[in-house]
């Protein structure tokens, strides 16, 4: 335990160090300013913004059009769903019909694209637990998997562009249908597989178990969501909670954290997150219906109607906002995104003081933070 | 099932190659101050300057052993170890320079070579420049006993066969923390301060039960000599020190004799065993359970030893970035590189050494002279073999095939341990500095002092004869 | 930069929910169009930290998840906008309290008071809206900027913002190369 490893009568000086923003585990450019005693941590200080690419300030300098293609880079994890919080935002105030096939299509990828943003999750995960070399690649061969169904479908393997206002861009091929049909039926051994080597190992559970306990009414003042905040054992899904797009027809039980919030949970929670994902992409292949599948004709000058549109999903980090002001020209007014990341990150200094250094990279990982994200 | 064979057919291919340029390397810098310079010399002439001359070249032979042998070593480890880690992680690795990668580790320390080395503004660069030297030369002159071990008491390398063998080579190991301390300390880092202070508590709690398994087996054995102690282990796996330090040799022994249809089989079996109660069949099992617990911890103890994960907290990449070597470029990063895998090959050989048999054939003897008496094919073809082959052994002293046979064996337990190292390296994520503390203070020590009770006990009360 | 924001249709609207929860405890508030079905309010900069007090903590309301705290910059005043989720139930409602720009330029920042002394979750959000729009929020515990480099000038996401020298000209004394 933390405090075992200090002794009272000792009095050391406290050494602060840097930790980013160039450093092998901080995902990117996260900078920690830490205070030390010994190697327990006394205070962090998250600088952030190193990766400020002004994602804002491009939405209201471009057409929505270019905008559209910027978005996945917001969390470029997870392009899809930033993409749909923004289409979403964008219906809800021009009021245009989506089809029911560009709905399902929508859930389908977004559903895969959970999965393969786990997969590198899980896979980082591991290697800021230490396990440098081994098991983090086994995810990897999944999510190149998925990588390449995005491919077949949107062009690109990270940066879709695929959902759009009023729809998605593509209709797929009924081979690919197929295909993702064969990844469903084996990815639930492949997630047996990871359990296997990952969740009953020893040095694992010591590394997780009691490790940054996040206290549920702490996670609530910070507004922490997604399967970080499910992990201390809130049901607080969007999908269940505010159901949006074709959820509600959906079959699907959202995994909650069994012990008390801490570091284990938040892993497991994700773990069984992307077996109901699994379970999910077979009920949107099974229920697609035939159709259109874009409501809104994709043109240079798209425009939507004036007004305030909010919208939020459930990411895999979070809840993923998305506040769009429109005047009625083909630019927005103001675009403001709520990240998952950013509000997830504000909560880590609780986590972390009084923990050991060791423990900084693994409550860190399991809150699963992506500076991209965070930065925008 | 096994998806990646051909992977595994490279790989193997790999091991092999590098293996026989080792071998041909070092015995080729043997050969030549073992025997063909001395030869030389004392053809020139006679007398004391002669033979001195002659001598002098003999007794630097282990020493341009090893140093021919280091750095040829640790490139195919650091090429096992990627390529070994590729495969247990579905990966390729790196297969572009020379033919199937196997020059890439010569061309990563080339590469080195030639790269600026920094001392960093605010560094001590005395103990900067020193720190590496400090964790590098102890690799070097605490593995010469075990030349003695490995080649099997060979002649060329009589003068590293020292009493106090294993002594040695532990007091040897527990050196490099001081460069590494020094070098975590002279870096003015912070990162490499942190990671050199874990790296000296980590070595003076583990040093302990690696040190208690050891003496274990030292005490089963009566000697600190290695040769003495490889010695004892010769005829067959049932000798080994791993299955009780010698306490299945008369089982050894009585086998012998029921395959041979000997008469007093019973009598052997006695000699062995005197008492032949349930005390004496305890005994046995207790020695055999002491000394596979002792095996387990060192090897244990000897990853936290050399830094190996899980235990390779002074250098955790996600914690420290690179720990005590964090400011180091260029060619002094290599010796740390270096001196870090041959201490990982020396503590797999000092674990072969004293548990698994030495140098000496993991078949019973017993099996062979069956084989040999009774299937006459494989000794005519053995017999054949050896009449080919004698003139290189006995006139031009090219070949011993007991030192052959003994580096044979010796290099296949050693790399084996290597490759399991690997495995675990691909397998576990690091611990945490306060449980790998109570791992050692509360784990493993108190484990290894209960295993060298109760092999005294079991040796020394139920089981005197041997 | 010179688009108009959206015209308001001035349409006398019902006091909702939650605005009339609020005028039971004495704080006034102006009902604005809802955007998709979710109340909208307008109160006054010194109403805001009472009003919020009440709606995380009292149980009539428990809008316990503050989603976002977000500046958006119009010609004539800068609004400051809270939206306001639960936890528990299915409740909504945005706040906006609206700031006079009063012919400000653009570096001045208009004021109001913090919320996040007793709701952490406001803390990094109104950071950033001071570094992006530039509202100044008083008694907040950093105010710094947050997602631009400390010696940035000026507002960002304001509509009037030129950004005088390239930062990354390299002439310029504060470049980063």
């Amino acid at each position: 335990m933390a405090t075992e490893l200090t002794t009272t009568n000792l009095k050391t000086d406290e050494m602060i160090i840097n930790m980013g923003p160039q450093h092998p585990a901080t995902h990117g450019v996260l900078r920690l300013i830490l205070k030390l005693d010994g190697e327990i941590v006394r205070h962090v200080e998250p600088v952030i913004g190193h990766l400020h690419r002004a994602q804002e300030w491009q939405g209201q300098n471009r057409t929505l059009f270019q905008y559209q293609a910027l978005i996945d880079r917001v969390d470029y994890l997870s392009g899809m769903f930033t993409s749909l919080a923004f289409a979403h935002a964008c219906e809800q105030i021009d009021g245009c019909e989506v089809p029911p096939r560009a709905q399902y299509l929508r859930a389908l990828v977004c559903e895969m694209n959970r999965i393969s943003s786990h997969l590198l999750w899980l896979g980082t995960f591991l290697i800021d637990l230490g396990a440098l070399f081994g098991f983090p690649f086994y995810p990897f061969r999944e999510r190149e998997k998925l990588l390449d169904l995005f491919e077949e479908i949107a062009g690109q393997r990270m940066m879709f562009n695929y959902i759009r206002i009023g729809g998605v861009i593509r209709d797929p091929k009924p081979t690919w249908f197929e295909k993702v049909r064969k990844f469903t039926q084996e990815f639930p051994d492949r997630i047996d597989e990871y359990e296997a080597i990952v969740t009953q190992n020893p040095i694992v559970l010591k590394r997780t178990k009691d490790v940054g306990i996040l206290d549920k009414q702490v996670a609530f003042d910070y507004g922490v969501s997604g399967p970080s905040l499910r992990g201390s054992g809130v049901n607080y899904d969007l999908r269940k909670v505010r159901p949006y797009g074709i959820y509600p027809d959906l079959n699907f039980d959202v995994p909650l954290g069994q012990n008390k919030g801490d570091t284990w949970d938040r892993y497991m929670c994700r773990i069984l997150e992307m077996r109901q994902s699994n379970e999910l992409i077979k009920q949107c292949l099974d229920k697609m219906p035939e159709g259109e599948i874009l409501g809104k004709k994709q043109i240079a000058g798209l425009r939507i109607k004036a007004g305030e549109g909010f919208s939020a999903i459930e990411s895999p980090r979070g809840v993923l906002g998305c506040y769009v002001i429109s005047n009625g020209s083909d630019k927005a007014y103001r675009i403001k995104w709520r990240n998952p990341s950013f509000c997830n990150l504000a909560v880590l200094p609780s986590l972390l003081i009084g923990r050991p250094i060791s423990d900084i990279m693994a409550i860190f990982g399991s809150i699963d933070v992506i500076l991209p994200d965070v930065d925008r | 099932m096994l998806t990646n064979s051909n992977e595994l057919f490279k790989f193997s291919r790999l091991i092999i190659v590098w293996l026989s340029i080792i071998f041909i390397s070092v015995w080729a810098a043997c050969y030549l101050f073992g025997f063909l310079i001395p030869h030389i010399i004392l053809s020139m002439g006679s007398g004391d300057v002669f033979n001195f001359a002659a001598q002098l070249f003999q007794y630097l032979t282990p020493v341009i052993a090893i140093l021919v042998f280091i750095p040829i070593n640790a490139m195919f480890m650091v090429l096992v170890e990627r390529r070994g880690l590729a495969l247990f992680t579905v990966r390729m690795g790196p297969n572009r320079v020379g033919p199937d990668g196997l020059l890439q580790t010569a061309a990563d320390a080339v590469k080195l070579l030639f790269k600026e080395d920094i001392i960093p503004t605010g560094a001590d660069g005395l103990l900067f420049t020193l720190a590496p030297i400090i964790f590098f030369a102890p690799s070097i002159f605490g593995s010469i006993p075990l030349l003695a071990a490995i080649t099997g008491n060979s002649d060329w390398f009589a003068i590293t066969n020292l009493p106090t063998g294993i002594f040695f080579m532990v007091a040897a190991s527990s050196v490099p923390v001081v460069g590494i301390v020094m070098g975590g300390w002279a870096s003015n880092n912070k990162y490499s301060l942190v990671g050199g202070l874990r790296s000296a508590a980590q070595a003076i709690s583990y040093e302990i039960p690696l040190v208690l398994s050891l003496l274990t087996i030292c005490y089963l054995s009566q000697s600190l000599n290695v040769i003495e102690i490889s010695d004892r282990q010769t005829g067959g796996f049932l000798n080994w020190n791993i299955f009780g330090g010698g306490a299945l040799s008369g089982l050894d022994k009585y086998l012998a004799a029921v395959i041979n249809g000997s008469e007093n089989a019973g009598e052997i079996l006695k000699m062995y065993y005197p008492q032949n109660s349930i005390l004496t069949v305890i005994a046995v099992i207790a020695l055999i359970f002491a000394t596979v617990t002792a095996f387990f911890m060192y090897l244990t103890a000897a990853c936290a030893e050399v830094n190996r994960i899980p235990f390779d907290l002074p250098e955790a990449e996600s914690e420290l970035v690179s720990g005590y070597n964090t400011e180091y470029s260029g060619i002094k990063f290599a010796i740390f590189f270096l001196a870090e895998f041959t201490n990982l090959f020396i503590v797999a050989s000092i674990a072969s050494v004293m548990f698994l048999g030495a140098g000496s054939s993991p078949i019973p003897q017993f099996v062979v002279d069956y084989v040999l008496t009774h299937v006459p094919a494989v000794s005519g073809l053995l017999n054949q073999l050896t009449a080919l082959l004698s003139p290189l052994m006995n006139q031009f002293y090219i070949l011993n095939p007991a030192t052959f046979w003994s580096v044979f064996w010796m290099v296949i337990k050693t790399y084996s341990l290597v490759l399991f190292a690997v495995l675990v390296r691909g397998t576990l994520p690091r611990f945490k500095i306060d449980q790998l503390m109570d791992f050692s203070w509360k784990r493993l020590i108190p484990i290894s002092l209960l295993v060298f009770f109760i092999a005294i006990l079991s040796k020394g009360v139920f089981f005197t004869n041997v | 930069m010179t688009e108009k924001p959206a015209e308001k249709t001035e349409v006398k609207l019902e006091i909702g929910r939650f605005g009339k929860f609020l005028q039971d405890n004495g704080i006034k508030s102006k009902r604005q169009s809802d955007s998709n079905n979710v109340e909208t309010i307008v109160i006054d900069a010194k109403d805001l930290e009472p009003a919020m007090r009440l709606l995380k903590t009292s149980s009539e309301t428990t809008l316990n998840f503050l989603l976002c705290v977000s500046g958006v910059d119009y010609a004539d005043k800068i609004d400051s906008v809270y939206h306001l989720w639960s936890y528990e139930h299915n409740d909504a409602l945005v706040i906006k309290v609206e700031l006079p720009k009063n012919n400000m330029t653009n570096t001045q920042t208009p004021c109001m008071s913090s919320i996040s002394n007793f709701w952490p979750a406001a803390n990094w959000h109104e950071r950033e809206t001071y570094d992006l729009v530039g509202i100044r929020y008083l008694k907040h515990p950093y105010l710094r900027r947050i997602l631009n480099p400390w010696d940035w000038e000026g507002h960002p996401l304001r509509r009037d913002y030129k950004q005088l020298i390239d930062a990354l000209n390299d002439k310029n004394p504060h470049s980063f190369r």
